[in-house]
């Protein structure tokens, strides 16, 4: 497929568990707000919308001291409303959420993706997390590229 | 995981990658750098200049010559990066694994 060639980073996780339970952790708010986080912060999710289309709306919200501190000097608000949708959807194997960004200073808002593939193997749900991250177009090209692969290899020039 | 956009803005430009690519293979005069880039030597001074400045690369005089080469530093900051965001899916997919298993358990109390 075209997007994955594309996408820089690759996660790959495999879970005892029901695709269904797994679902219910990326398409439910009380699932989503179990985990999303990411450290430091929680999501307090107000719309999640499981259907090609449909919206995720969240804010980010720092919820240790440390982060409230950290966000304060980086003169940053300590809540941050996130907005994206469902752009694809099978119900219990596959899911694309596209995310506006439009936080970062200096840079045009554009979108990326997080795609999750799952498969159940026995008992067993594997779940793949593929994102197209920052500056989606050029990172992704730079990827494709074989760019940010080799990057080690530049060691040598130091 | 707020990434330096310096050095994504500076790669974010072909002509900039493509010289990139060219000095990969070690240091090299401008001429050089037009023949095996394909590009103008206008265009290549240019952008030589822009990654000059955003410390992508260095000059070596050699008497007349003066060989441009790369610097590691802007490149390390990029795979730093990468590698953070790699992190922070990580441990978020760790949380994920955490959250999975008390739903697990709390549906086998019910």
């Amino acid at each position: 497929m075209s997007t994955q060639t594309k996408q820089p980073v690759i996660v790959e996780r495999t879970y005892k568990a029901t695709l269904a339970d797994i679902w219910a952790l990326w398409t439910t708010k009380a699932g989503f707000e179990s985990w999303w986080g990411p450290q430091g912060f929680r999501a307090d999710v107000h719309a999640i919308e499981p259907k090609v289309g449909g919206a995720l709306r969240y804010d980010m919200v720092a919820d240790s001291p440390e982060m409230i501190e950290a966000m304060k000097k980086m003169g940053r608000p300590p809540s941050h409303p996130t907005t994206a949708r469902f752009t694809e959807l099978s119900p219990e194997t596959h899911l694309v959420i596209t995310n506006v960004i439009d936080f970062l200073p200096g840079v045009a808002i554009y979108e990326s993706t997080i795609t999750v593939d799952l498969t159940a193997k026995g008992d067993r749900v594997q779940m793949v997390v593929i994102l197209s991250p920052m500056h989606s177009d050029e990172m992704g090209q730079m990827q494709k590229e074989g760019f940010t692969s080799q990057l080690t290899k530049l060691d040598r020039f130091a | 995981m707020f990434m330096q956009l310096d050095v994504f803005e500076t790669l974010a430009d072909p002509t900039r990658r493509r010289i990139v690519e060219v000095l990969r293979d070690g240091e090299k005069q401008v001429n050089e750098v037009v023949e095996k880039a394909g590009i103008h030597q206008s265009g290549v001074s240019r952008h030589l200049r822009i990654l000059l400045e955003a410390g992508f690369v260095n000059v070596r005089p050699d008497g007349q010559r003066r060989y441009y080469g790369l610097r590691p530093e802007p490149f390390r900051e990029l795979e730093s990066w990468l590698d953070r965001y790699k992190r922070l899916w990580d441990e978020r997919l760790d949380r994920f694994g955490a959250a999975l298993e008390k739903k697990q358990k709390k549906g086998r109390q019910s």
